[in-house]
């Protein structure tokens, strides 16, 4: 996957992108009497973008990049350079996934000790400080919202 | 103006106020201070604390970040080399070589004195050019303001470093974006795809915390070795600052610190450009007129004093854009105007004349936020610096996980963090594919905006004509025109084509028009003296062409 296919492949989603948007703007309900109907900000946006995206297609495949000296093209080396950014991604969807059983503090617990165990170092000692942060952290901030400032946040269906 | 300013004295000082302030100066510095956290997720997460207080607290307290924030940004540039902030990019090429000499004190306490002193000329500037400004403001129609955000979008991206297209797709998605929910015109549901959640439309908080913090954390974590190291490690922690020394330089160097005061102030005024652009204009700039400019780079005070003393003054700027005119003057400013629509006030024109307390207190709060600064960064830079030794991972998913009580605070949803999510995945992918945020986040605040006038711009008359007819519109369209234009400028310019030598002069005779047009002796001389100025530069270029060939 080089540079060129990556900001055509960007270009080619962000049309899909305009088309579904403006397909959706069908749907949109009239309004009589109205002076500017509904849907006319939505498409003038849309047609805009719509123009824009296609000069950066027609630019993406007319003068693509340079490649960058040693850049690595496989799934597996994309994968390895953003695991990161995927593994918080994927905990943070865990996270709110189960956050409506478990509550936010156990969840937000639990997604901060795990996440910054995956990421990060794994001996014991480094553990034991993500543990430490984990509860400090959330607890201290679960609390502060809480108590000081009054929210009512997730308790958790499994806990009521 | 007196009365409200007293009124606005007592509220910022106040008690509770003043300990918000002064915890949101020591956030900012904390913030500032780490490699890799920009003042605009600093700011972007200190909103959700903002709800439940009052507006003046609320964005006293958005000061106060966003001041330390700036200043915070030096510790690490001058220390270690790597910019805390974007900021602060240009006070890593002479403070750094001064710290390395063996003067981590001089180069710090000159960053602190000019940032302090350029705070608060801007400061001073803003008191007085914000209530003018916004007079301007009230001339303004539908058509006017219309082509105002249209101008702020543009400039938004025609700034974003090479990537002009992109930049005007990021600000026109944003204003997509915003279109999705119920049309505030009419109730209309638009855009929603059948998902319940989001007939309401997309809050700003969420989206905002997902497009700048979510993805700036992330970016940070791609580089899983330096993620796991902390970010500053041994002695910086004991450094000394050399407060009388960086007091008298600066004095020396008055000019200095005026000339690149001037400067931020100036960047801060253009809609949506900020520090990180002011610091290397003046950097540059006091290269130019420096008696000894190859000495640049090697450690000189006018190096760190025109970075920091820019940065700074961008602040001061950026308010009075959006005090003045409801238009942010950079990503933070922006963020406030967030805080104010949460607050139920609308950022427009008319803000100083509707609000004028909170305007005032808005002017109080950030010349106080400059001193609380000065006198924080004097008293605990140790203590800040004990931050930077945490290593970026564990942080980074604290904040996260910060980010989702924060999101969800804003109306007591779950759905809210899935916004969040959502916009921390477009966000990344945008960043990684190289689409500034910025014009998107304008396009999230501004696109409602810009359809409300539209629409009453149609509502009052069926004469398209209006948009380039009306001075004002007719001023902010040939700025947008000459936005866009302007990266193809700066090329032309580097490769030598001819045209670029004319553009400066056609600007200057198209901006003379409109000013010409308003009447009034002021504008009409301003335009007469453009267009002379235009036709000298013109002829002076066309000379200087026919005796280069």
């Amino acid at each position: 996957m080089n540079r060129l296919n990556r900001d055509t492949i960007t270009a080619i989603v962000l049309l899909l992108v305009c088309g579904a948007c403006f397909w959706q703007t069908f749907y949109i309900r009239e309004i009589p009497f109205s002076t500017m109907g509904s849907e006319v900000w939505p498409r003038f946006a849309l047609a805009m973008m719509f123009v824009l995206v296609s000069i950066y297609l027609v630019q993406s495949i007319a003068s693509p990049p340079p490649r960058v000296e040693g850049e690595r093209r496989s799934v597996r080396a994309w994968v390895s350079s953003y695991s990161s950014a995927l593994w918080c991604f994927g905990m943070f969807f865990l996270f709110v996934l189960v956050m409506p059983y478990l509550g936010m503090l156990l969840s937000g617990i639990l997604f901060v000790f795990v996440t910054q165990t995956v990421i990060g170092r794994r001996d014991p000692r480094s553990l034991a400080i993500h543990l430490v942060v984990a509860l400090v952290a959330v607890g201290g901030m679960w609390a502060i919202f809480r108590y000081g400032l009054g929210v009512a946040l997730p308790v958790g269906s499994l806990f009521r | 103006m007196l009365e409200n300013l007293l009124t606005a004295f007592g509220d910022v000082f106040a008690l509770h106020n003043l300990a918000l302030m002064a915890g949101g100066v020591a956030c900012g510095l904390i913030a500032g201070s780490i490699p890799g956290f920009t003042i605009t997720m600093a700011v972007v997460l200190t909103l959700p604390f903002t709800f439940g207080m009052s507006p003046v607290e609320g964005l006293s307290t958005m000061l106060g970040v966003y001041v330390g924030g700036l200043t915070g940004g030096m510790f690490a540039s001058a220390l270690i080399g790597i910019p805390g902030t974007p900021s602060a990019i240009s006070t890593t090429f002479d403070g750094f070589p001064m710290a390395r000499k063996g003067r981590p004190g001089l180069a710090l306490g000159l960053g602190l004195w000019s940032s302090f002193m350029a705070g608060i000329l801007s400061a001073i500037v803003l008191v007085f050019m914000a209530p003018t400004l916004a007079a301007i403001g009230l001339e303004f129609g539908p058509w006017d303001y219309f082509t105002l955000v249209c101008f702020a979008l543009t400039i938004a991206a025609s700034l974003s470093d090479g990537a002009l297209i992109k930049g005007l797709i990021a600000g026109v998605f944003g204003m997509v974006v915003a279109a999705i929910g119920e049309d505030a015109i009419n109730g209309a549901e638009r855009m929603t795809f059948g998902i319940d959640t989001w007939r309401s439309g997309f809050d700003f908080l969420p989206v905002l915390i997902g497009l700048f913090a979510f993805s700036q954390l992330l970016s940070d974590l791609r580089d899983k070795e330096a993620a796991k190291k902390p970010m500053l490690s041994g002695k910086h922690a004991v450094v000394r600052m050399e407060h009388l020394e960086s007091i008298r330089l600066n004095f020396v160097h008055w000019i200095t610190v005026v000339r690149a005061s001037a400067i931020g102030l100036f960047i801060g005024l253009l809609p949506a450009a900020g520090s990180s652009i002011s610091n290397i204009l003046a950097y540059d700039q006091e290269k130019k007129a420096s008696k000894h400019p190859e000495k640049f780079g090697t450690g000189v005070p006018e190096g760190v004093i025109a970075s920091e003393a820019s940065n700074n003054a961008t602040a001061g700027g950026a308010l009075i854009m959006m005090m003045a005119l409801g238009i942010p003057g950079d990503a933070v400013t922006a963020v406030m105007l967030g805080a104010l629509t949460i607050h139920n006030i609308a950022p427009s024109p008319t803000f100083i004349s509707t609000q004028p307390k909170l305007a005032y207190a808005i002017m109080v709060a950030y010349f106080l936020a400059n001193f609380m600064t000065l006198a924080m960064t004097s008293g605990c830079l140790r203590v800040f610096m004990l931050v930077t030794r945490v290593p970026l991972y564990i942080l980074s998913v604290v904040i996260l996980g910060y980010c989702a009580i924060g999101v969800f605070t804003l109306n007591n949803v779950i759905s809210d963090i899935w916004t969040l999510l959502l916009f921390g995945v477009i966000g990344f992918v945008m960043q990684q594919r190289g689409f500034p945020l910025t014009p998107m986040v304008l396009g999230v605040v501004l696109g409602p905006v810009a359809e409300l006038n539209l629409s009453r711009a149609i509502a009052t008359s069926d004469d398209l004509t209006l948009f380039v007819t009306r001075p004002w519109a007719l001023f902010f369209v040939l700025m947008a025109v000459f936005s866009v234009f302007f990266p193809l400028y700066q090329k032309a310019r580097e490769r030598g084509q001819r045209w670029s030598l004319y553009y400066g002069a056609a600007f200057m005779a198209s901006v003379a028009v409109p000013l010409i047009m308003m009447g009034g002796w002021f504008r009409t001389g301003l335009g007469i003296a453009l267009l002379l100025g235009a036709a000298a530069l013109a002829w002076r270029r066309s000379r200087h062409t026919l005796t280069a060939s």
